[in-house]
Order: structure tokens, then sequence, then C-alpha cells
């Protein structure tokens, strides 16, 4: 069972208001400042809130960490905050886990390490930089803070990571391996060198006069995705201990499935094959059909292939069972390994209030990606079971199912 | 111009690592030729770019990816005549 949530993306710190400006299509992609570092590097960005590193480190570390880890540590303490636990008192340490993902670590440290050793040689190099930097550090310093004892791992599959992560939470409660899971993923990409090597490679979005209209997925003028910051965490917990609890839950997370390409480094396979199997492994695993799926959350992030891949996909998946489909990248960007985790909290929350929030800006459907899209406005829905989707580089392809936590 | 284009666009191609023996104007980026991918485009399109000073656009890709050496040579050519039209 989800039950807390904790996101930081471009609409905002609280899960609420995400899923309120999901509904409304209140786009969070601006423009860069012309001071920032990133101005005619790209376009259109997705920032994620400031965050003051003091208020979720202790001074002495706060700055001593890379921007990821201090993203991820605030969404797993409004997760946990959300989800009514303090360790220790809520939840046995021992029995607690955390499972972060995320695809870069601290490039970004890293970067400004480098550039500080060019200029100033080897003294102007941090020691901290490893402890603020390695992938790990995210899931490390969650556990320090909240004093959690059992399982902990790091997740690091691309733009699929925060899905991994809950799939993750799953398995290890079902293998009677912990009582809570704070699982999801953290990314903070919006660097220099990192955002120039996706523009180089051609994959972002351009050419738009609105920054707002520039993230499209599914749309015929889409032309790429557009890069984003954040962190989503979810508490999922085992149902018989949120239950003793008496705590609500936003959904069941109720199976996954992966499925990898074995294709190639960045393309998806065109035929949308590895994605159709993760969508049918998980509702094999969840006990489900595909005619028990009402929604779809898709990875739709905006990019020509991508997003015609996993239409065929959804097609060849759910035939004449069409599922209505959105993607929250509209209005989000894609928020890399941290994508898979807000999608899922996405996803739940759409379950829980019976909303499903539209793709924004899927003003003319492209026939290559004909699906039953929520486009222009919510559409209100009794669907009790959904998936949620992430695809990343390397092939890697997740699918959750996610149930309404009243059962399907 | 376009011969110095393909000239160029060869020794590129050699220095990605792209077996290029025999290759000439009428040789296809796609798989029946060099075989590049799209990252392998978006990187030929870079050292093009900054050789001849033209811009290749994200709706440019795909079509790239489809031509003859000869081809890509020509549309480098005049997308440079047009810049120096520009500029004139």
């Amino acid at each position: 069972m989800i039950t807390g949530i904790g996101l930081l993306t471009p609409l905002g710190a609280d899960a609420a208001g995400f899923f309120d400006a999901l509904s409304a299509g209140r786009s969070g992609l601006r423009r860069p400042a012309d001071a920032h570092p990133l101005a005619g590097i790209l376009e259109v960005a997705g920032f994620a809130p400031d965050v003051d590193p003091a208020t979720v480190l202790p001074p002495s570390e706060a700055r001593r960490v890379d921007r990821f880890v201090v993203l991820a540590m605030a969404a797993a303490d409004a997760a946990l905050a959300d989800a009514g636990i303090a360790v220790g008192r809520d939840a046995d340490p021992a029995r607690t886990a955390v499972v972060l993902a995320n695809a870069f670590g601290g490039l970004g440290m890293f970067e400004a390490e480098a550039v500080a050793r060019e200029a100033g040689g080897h003294t102007a190099v941090s020691p901290y930089l490893l402890a603020g930097m390695l992938p790990n550090m995210a899931t490390a310093r969650i556990a320090i803070k909240h004093g959690v004892r059992g399982y902990s791992s790091t997740i690091s599959t691309a733009c699929a990571s925060g899905a991994y992560g809950v799939a993750e939470a799953l398995r290890l409660i079902r293998d009677g391996l912990a009582d809570v899971v704070v699982c999801g993923g953290a990314e903070a990409p919006l660097l220099p060198t990192a955002a120039t090597t996706f523009r180089n490679s051609r994959a972002l979005a351009g050419g738009w006069a609105d920054p707002a209209e520039a993230s499209r997925p599914f749309d015929r003028r889409r032309n790429g995705f557009v890069l984003g910051e954040g962190a989503g965490v979810l508490v999922v917990e085992r149902a018989e201990h949120a239950a003793a609890r008496g705590r609500p839950a936003y959904a069941e997370v109720a199976g996954w499935g992966v499925a990898t390409d074995a294709y190639h480094p960045t393309a998806p396979r065109a035929d949308g094959t590895g994605a159709a199997t993760a969508m049918r492994l998980a509702l094999t695993d969840a006990g489900l059909a595909p005619a028990d799926v009402g929604y779809v959350n898709a990875h739709g992030t905006g990019t020509k292939r991508g997003d015609a891949a996993e239409a065929r996909a959804i097609r060849a998946v759910f035939g004449a069972h069409a599922p209505a489909v959105s993607s929250v990248k509209g209005v989000t960007g894609h928020l890399l390994a941290a994508a898979g985790a807000v999608e899922a909290a996405a996803t739940a929350l759409a379950l829980r209030r019976g909303v499903l929030p539209p793709t924004h800006n899927l003003d003319d459907p492209d026939p290559e990606c004909d699906l039953d899209h929520v486009r222009k406005a919510p559409r209100d829905t009794a669907a009790g079971v959904a998936l949620s989707n992430s695809f990343a580089f390397g092939g890697h392809n997740v699918s959750l199912a996610l149930a309404h936590p009243g059962g399907p | 111009m376009s011969a110095d284009v393909v000239a160029f666009t060869i020794e590129s191609l050699r220095q990605m690592n792209f077996d290029v023996d025999g290759a000439g104007a009428d040789t296809v980026f796609g798989p029946a030729g060099v075989d590049l991918d799209s990252l392998a485009v978006a990187e030929l399109a870079l050292r093009v770019e900054d050789a001849y000073g033209v811009k290749f656009g994200e709706e440019d890709m795909e079509r790239l990816a489809i031509m003859t050496l000869g081809e890509f040579a020509a549309d480098v050519s005049a997308r440079a005549s047009s810049l120096d039209g520009a500029s004139k």
C-alpha cells in the first residue's frame, strides 16, 4: 500500500498541488533566465523548487552534498510525514528499507570540482566530494537521517529508475524483508555539460515561442522532450502494517513487470515489444487481465520514436479493451530517474480521486499514436486498476500495476 | 564545394570509427551503407556545423539519416551558400 507521497517537481513541493496542476494543465516548464548557466543551452527546462540544504541536513553537512541528494531527502521527509511514520516509533528500524534511484549521481558536484581543480590545482578539490556525489548517497543519507536499519539499495536504470524503486519495494514486502519501504527516485541534471549532451544528441524539444508548449507527448508536432529535475518518494507499506496503524492508502502496488530490449543504447525497439512485455508481466504479476485496466499513465516523453513505440505497445497489449491514456510530462517535462516515482504517485492519486489528468499540449494526436487519449480536460473515472510505464536508455522497460486501495 | 564536403564527411566518419573503405558520394548513411544510428547522425551533424557554419534542426535528423553522402554534401553546400548570401 502507498501510504505516503513526497514530491518536488516543476509543479511545486506538495502532492495535492501537484495533482491539481496536472489536472488543470498548468505547466511547470520555463525558459532559463538570461543569467542562468543553462541560458543558451536549454530553450526550456523543468526546475524543481529551491530547497535550502540546511532544511534537510545539519548545517555542517548542508553545503557538501549534491542537489539530487537534497531533493531526495526533502521528498523522503515529506513522504514519511505524509504517512505519519517516525521510524522507531511507527515502524521497526530493522524492518524499514530505503531504495532510492538516480541516473546521474552527483554530476553537478563532480563538474564543479573538476572545474575547481583545473583552475586551482589539487588543493581546490573538496574531500567531501564522494560523500556528496556517489549515487548511493540519497539512499544512505535518508537512512542516516531517519534511522533506517533494514535493507537499503540504489537503482540506476536511467529514465526507468524511479519505477524500478517502487517495484523493488513491492518485492521486499512480498519477500517478508520489510514492513515499510521508502522508495523512489531523484535527479538533478540541469547542469551545463549534461544539458549540452542532450542538446547535441538532438533529443530535446526546440523552436517553441512559449516554453509551456514545448513538451507535447503524442502530439503530431512534438519534437523532443524537455529536461527537468525533481524527486518522487513513496512510502510503500505492508497492508496489515498500515491497517494496524489505521492509515488510509492512496493505492495498492499490485504488480510489476520488467523486460529488456537488448537492442540499442538509446533507441527503443520501434515495435514496442519490450514495453508490451513489461505491461503484460505487470498484469500477470498482479493477477489481472488487460480488461481490468482503466488507465495507463504513459512514459510519453514527447520524442517522435518513443511515443510511437509506446502507443504501438499499448495497442498490442490491450487490443479492443483500450484504456484511457495520458502522460504528465506535458507539464512536468522529463525528470529522468525521478519520473517513474513521480508518475506512480500521479497514478495513485488519479485512482484515489477518480480523476484522470490530461496530456498537456495534445492538440492534434499523431495518427501513429492512436489511443484513447485524455486531453484538453481531466476525465472522471471509476477505474480500479492502472498501469504506470517507464522506459529508459539502455532498453530497460518497467510497468507498475496500481489498484484502488478498496480493491480492483 | 560538394566534393570537399564528401571528403570531410568520410574523414569524420573514419575518426568516428566507422568503416568507410571504398565509401563515396553514392554510399548511404543507412543500414545498407555506413549504418549510422541516431547519435552518430547527431555527432556528424555537429562536426559539419562546426566546420561549415551551417545549422541542422532536430527535424532534419531523420532526413539526413537516409541520404547518400553526395546528397548530404549537396544539402550542406546549399545551406552554406544561402548562409553566404545572407551575410552579404
